[in-house]
């Protein structure tokens, strides 16, 4: 016990890597691998407070930090971009704290930490995404009641669900869903995938990398593990719709192909979302 | 520049530290010690240290002045502070009848058995912005330290006594008068560690306990008064038995000797609110009580974690008040996730304006046919 208590100690004395200390980071891995070998269930775990708030990609961290190690390569984005102020901020303080190389190529990279996009390419069998969560709970804008949610998952009673999405198509002649559609992840579970656009959700059905989803505030980690389907939920009758722009292209790479944003103005133009893709191919469409 | 798309993020990031920290280290005013904020900002650094689940005055003060004074960001540094640091050992239970009470006061009798103690409050006080000059208060408080020696002795002998300073509990007095409901349990359930595993409805007492202890004092204060005005209205004005305010002595067991050492005091205030069952199925001949107990001085968080125990209690899951007390208090959670509505969102907004043009041309579609 006395070696341990200086162990501990010593381990203080200089700066902790990955700021949580081991005993968290083995809490946390353990959720992991229950979440990865559940896919899509929401495993509730102990989540830390970070230096960085509640909301702000405190559950996306606490992965990062319990998964890196230091033959790691860390990419961060917000939005697509790895120059986003809170990208900015989230991989300077897991590099500072150990010391992995950061990359902006998400081929370079083993593990991405990533608000709301999916890069556009260069995630394989051997790659992390890691998805920062704001709302685990994708039945919550049917249900509020928390003992009743938890009852909805367990029986996979998403008859809610299904009944919202045929309303909403009724009364709006397309489902209005925009980001975070719900899925059926391995025929199993109903997740909330994150906000992502609907455009990644093709994506990430049978992808080859693993995805872990961190919701900080709310304290759940769930996964969806390599080659596992990914099914929006939609009917027989209406397909699932990505975003979708007649004529749109990106004004800097040309790129019709990818996630884009529009630039607003008098003569309205479109960008990639994913800054560091649309670098690369600028010149090559 | 720099907020989202644009490059050259870090250096704005950058800048904006540097102005944070010029201005605050910088300002043109006298250095504040943390002593100077311990000494003359008790309260706030008793309410920061219990929202953060932290006792250390010397760091928390640190953290407000890092904070420049916004309470849950100082409540933020430290609980993440906190996250670097394993934890080695849980302390004992403490039985709080060994409160060392400094201030204790009972509203529901006139003469309770044992002292009303009023101690440091302003609760009897207009509420008179004193103005006088910077020279005289400062001549006040030489005079104060002068005499702080003899008063401190007087203060101590007039609570000598072990009754005065841990007076018998108006709770035993209801109980021998077969006043009170009988809730204690024979059985001794670890209680739920909210660090560690997430509380969520249904929860132990335990669990919705700690949450309110370390809730958000207005967080809380709100819960209780929407509660009594708002459209839910599931609390029912308690009558308070103890509102004590002391010094409670925290042991653990040496890792190595098994022997039981003391490591130091924390002050608390707690709180017990006595419960008028009106309820139809409820024992109309008895009262009930609600239980609060927090880190430093702080009535108002222990008066309303107090109301809020017995009103969840005797809701028994019928309404989602239980629900609202674990999940919705957190100052970190609700600050945290309100703030983040300023990072960029131009992703879910781009998908949003792509689905207001598909109902419309749905809307067309359906017109022309």
């Amino acid at each position: 016990m006395t070696d341990l208590l200086n162990e501990l100690g010593a381990a203080h004395e200089q700066q902790q890597f990955g700021i949580l200390d081991e005993y968290s980071k083995r809490e946390i891995r353990r959720a992991i691998l229950t979440a990865v070998a559940v896919p899509g269930y929401q495993v509730p775990f102990g989540s830390r407070e970070m230096p960085v708030a509640r909301g702000w990609g405190s559950g996306g961290l606490q992965l990062t930090l319990a998964v890196i190690s230091p033959s790691d390569v860390i990419k961060v984005i917000d939005q697509g971009d790895d120059q986003g102020v809170n990208a900015v901020n989230l991989r300077r303080l897991i590099v500072q704290s150990t010391k992995v190389p950061e990359t902006t190529t998400a081929s370079d990279a083993s593990i991405v930490q990533s608000r709301h996009r999916i890069p556009e390419d260069g995630l394989d069998e051997q790659d992390i995404l890691i998805l920062q969560v704001p709302v685990p709970e994708p039945l919550r804008g049917v249900e509020r009641d928390m003992r009743e949610l938890s009852r909805m998952h367990a029986e996979a009673d998403y008859s809610k669900m299904w009944v919202s999405l045929y309303e909403d198509k009724v009364r709006n002649g397309v489902i209005t869903q925009t980001t975070g559609y719900p899925c059926l992840v391995n025929d199993r579970y109903v997740i909330a995938t994150t906000p992502i656009p609907r455009w990644d959700i093709p994506r990430l059905d049978q992808s080859p990398f693993l995805t872990l989803f961190g919701a900080g505030r709310e304290k759940r980690i769930y996964a969806v593990p390599p080659y596992t389907a990914v099914t929006p939920l939609t009917f027989e009758d209406v397909p699932f719709e990505v975003e979708h722009t007649p004529g749109a292209s990106c004004s800097q790479c040309g790129s019709n192909k990818t996630f884009l944003v529009e630039i607003p103005g008098p003569t309205s133009r479109w960008v990639c979302s994913d800054t560091d893709w649309c670098e690369r191919n600028s010149g090559k469409a | 520049m720099g907020y989202s798309g644009a490059r050259g993020g870090i250096d704005a990031i950058e800048a904006a530290e540097k102005l944070v920290r010029r201005k605050r280290l910088n300002a043109e005013c006298e250095w504040v010690s943390p002593q100077q904020i311990v000494g003359r900002l008790r309260l706030a650094v008793d309410r920061v240290m219990g929202e953060a689940g932290i006792w250390d005055e010397e760091l928390t003060a640190i953290a407000i002045r890092q904070a420049e004074g916004d309470l849950i960001e100082a409540v933020h540094l430290l609980r993440s502070y906190k996250s670097t640091l394993p934890r080695f050992a849980y302390s004992k239970p403490i039985d709080v009848d060994e409160l060392q009470v400094v201030r204790r006061i009972v509203p529901a009798f006139r003469n309770p058995p044992g002292p009303q103690l009023l101690g440091r409050t302003t609760d009897y006080t207009g509420r008179l912005l004193e103005l006088t000059s910077e020279q005289a208060s400062q001549e006040e408080s030489m005079l104060l330290s002068s005499l702080a020696l003899t008063e401190k002795a007087e203060t101590v002998d007039s609570i000598a006594s072990a009754q005065d300073t841990q007076p018998r509990r108006l709770l035993e007095t209801l109980r021998e008068m077969d006043l009170l409901v009988d809730r204690r349990r024979d059985d001794d359930p670890e209680p739920f560690d909210i660090t560690r595993t997430p509380a969520r409805p249904p929860a132990s007492r335990s669990a919705r306990l700690s949450s309110m202890a370390r809730a958000e004092t207005g967080a809380l204060v709100n819960q209780w008064y929407r509660n009594i005005l708002g459209p839910d209205g599931y609390v029912h004005e308690v009558t308070l038995g103890e509102v004590r305010h002391g010094y409670l002595a925290l042991s653990i067991e040496h890792p190595l000797t098994g022997n039981t050492i003391s490591i130091g005091m924390v002050r608390v205030t707690e709180v017990e609110a006595i419960e008028d069952l009106n309820g139809i199925d409820e024992q109309r001949d008895r009262f009930d009580i609600g239980y609060g107990l927090c880190l430093g001085h702080n009535e108002k968080k222990a008066i309303a974690m107090a109301n809020l125990d017995i009103a969840c209690h005797r809701d028994n899951g019928r309404s989602q008040l239980e629900q609202s007390l674990l999940l919705t208090t957190d100052g970190l959670d609700s600050s945290g996730f309100l703030e983040h509505l300023k990072l960029p969102h131009y992703v879910t907004f781009r998908s949003m304006v792509e689905r207001k043009l598909a109902v419309r041309k749905s809307r067309t579609s359906e017109r022309d046919s």
